[in-house]
């Protein structure tokens, strides 16, 4: 029995190790010149290979927002967005994203595995190499042999596990989840974390987790980032040290995620 | 068992119908409304010598040309108007103004600046039919789930493989109602082009018995045309129901 440690204020920067994903002076916003809604404001993070970090936020604070800038999908207003020393200027290969709504993200005319093997074919990726990958990814996510369903055909969860397996199957370096587990129950949703805690052991993804669950953050991540205010900026960093390894039970009774999760809690409600 | 009672649940009606109609004009003295035996008699007098059948295959060629002209072009413009916010706004006016205007009515002055022949009849029939296609594919088009259209651009899909197979069958609920109201103005408008500078079709065999006093040829041209049209419209469910199966079976109805 080691003992108890504690938690530790965390860096923007990487722990060690080369930065994957480098956020650099970040602002983004809806709308030009004078009309212009300011939503991030001055946002900096270096997440490193096989980290796993969660940013958490009350709703309506601009996760999706700051998601879609890592994403490509929208070019930030100040500031640069690198992926492996790469600024990018649009959606890239070497990111991935997982929406929030599985409902809304699979694409009901297509079977699980046309989902899952889609954007390959984008890459010019073979047929058979396509399928090949997709059955390796549904695998991964649990759920092999189910590539003839279609989306519809499964349950919450079961989707959500398919958007994971999509965005595995892409192999980029960089996973970007948009509160993935938000619109499931609380069963599924405990098995879902495990999951992605599973495939970051597992295959060394990098993760970029937004969320406005607290105690999701803090469970899923080495670093958790906490953002609030309006325009919303990094208002707290904390380092969780669980390494890669979690439990439901243990991992939340530990003393460590107590402190942090009652520190993000305090400091939310300031905000 | 359960089709012949479906069946039955759908035809008792018309077979009630055209038996009332059968012997309440049996004795008929009006001339303008033959009694349905003598209709059915020079029907199949007509049918049986390829009269008919030979304008039907007219007819219907024209139809079927010009649906599908109609189809590739409401469907391609649909799905690049619907896709491009900028020829949006440029063609929006124009396309509810032509769309607005009476299709039939037009019919003579397309006919009668394009001439004689097949061409000019293919034409009006295209131009008839592909505003409600256009319009659908639009609506459609636009319909398509944002979080379907931020995939496809996170996962950096090609510009073509998008459409082919995002756009498209994302839309292609719309795009088939688009063509089911299509079919019926379409067959309309390919009668009504063979009563101009015209010597064949269905639409020319019943002016043409009309103009000569032949009325019940006059009415079996008409109930062929309804007859063809429901063909039509049965022949197009199926069509439906296979390429709409995923909609149908996930109950996103
Ligand atoms: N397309 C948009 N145009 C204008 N404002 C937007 C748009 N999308 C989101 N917003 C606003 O930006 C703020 C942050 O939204 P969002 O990033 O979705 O928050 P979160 O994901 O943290 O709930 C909200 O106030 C929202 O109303
Ligand atoms: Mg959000």
């Amino acid at each position: 029995m080691t003992a108890p440690q504690s938690i530790h204020t965390g860096s923007l920067d990487v722990l060690g190790g080369e930065v994957l994903l480098d956020v650099s002076h970040v602002s983004m916003g809806y709308g030009d010149g004078e009309h212009e809604k300011r939503i991030l404001e001055d946002l900096n993070l270096k997440v490193g290979h096989s980290e796993f970090v969660s940013i958490v936020g009350p709703s309506g604070v601009g996760k999706t927002t700051l998601l879609r800038g890592l994403s490509g999908l929208l070019p930030p207003k100040r500031g640069t967005v690198s992926v492996a020393g790469q600024t990018i200027t649009g959606p890239h290969p070497d990111i991935a994203a997982v929406f929030q709504d599985y409902s809304r993200s699979l694409m009901p005319w297509m079977t699980t595995r046309e989902n899952v093997a889609f954007p390959l074919q984008g890459q010019g990726v073979g047929r058979r190499e396509r399928n090949r990958r997709a059955e390796e990814s549904l695998e991964e996510v649990g759920l092999s042999g189910q590539g003839d369903k279609y989306p519809w055909e499964m349950s919450g969860g079961m989707q959500q596990r398919v958007a994971i397996a999509r965005a595995l199957a892409y192999h980029a370096k960089v996973l970007l989840m948009d509160e993935p587990f938000a619109s499931v129950d609380a069963q599924t949703r405990f098995d879902l974390e495990d999951l992605v805690v599973n495939l970051r052991e597992a295959l060394g993804v990098t993760i970029v987790l937004v969320t406005h669950d607290v105690d999701e953050a803090i469970y899923l991540a080495d670093r958790v980032i906490v953002i609030a205010e309006k325009p919303a900026t990094v208002v707290d960093v904390i380092e969780t040290g669980f390494g890669t390894v979690r439990d439901q039970v243990d991992t939340k009774a530990d003393p460590r995620f107590q402190d942090a999760r009652g520190r993000i809690l305090t400091r939310l409600r300031k905000a | 068992m359960k089709t012949l009672i479906r069946a039955g649940w759908t035809l008792w009606l018309p077979v009630l119908l055209v038996t009332i109609w059968w012997f309440a004009s049996a004795n008929s003295t009006n001339i303008y409304v033959p009694s349905l035996s003598r209709i059915v008699e020079v029907l199949w007098r007509d049918i049986s010598s390829g009269l008919l059948i030979d304008a039907a295959r007219v007819s219907l060629t024209n139809l079927a040309v010009g649906l599908l002209i109609a189809a590739a072009v409401g469907i391609l413009l649909g799905l690049l108007i619907g896709e491009t916010r900028r020829l949006r706004l440029i063609l929006d006016p124009y396309i509810h103004f032509f769309r607005s205007v009476p299709q039939s009515a037009l019919v003579p002055l397309i006919i009668g600046a394009m001439g004689i022949g097949a061409a000019p009849k293919i034409y009006t029939v295209a131009f008839a039919c592909v505003w409600p296609i256009l319009l659908n594919t639009i609506d459609g088009v636009r319909g398509v789930e944002p979080t379907i259209r931020s995939v496809s651009r996170v996962f950096g899909v090609p510009k073509l493989l998008y459409f082919r197979r995002v756009v498209l069958p994302g839309a292609m609920p719309q795009v088939v109602a688009g063509l089911r109201v299509a079919l019926p103005i379409g067959i309309v408008v390919m009668v009504v082009s063979e009563l101009f500078a015209s010597n064949q079709g269905l639409g020319f065999y019943i002016l043409n018995s009309s103009a000569t006093f032949q009325i019940p040829e006059t009415w079996g041209g008409a109930l062929m045309v309804g007859v063809i049209g429901y063909i039509i419209v049965i022949m197009f469910s199926l069509f439906e129901r296979r390429v709409l199966s995923w909609y149908f079976r996930s109950g996103a109805l």
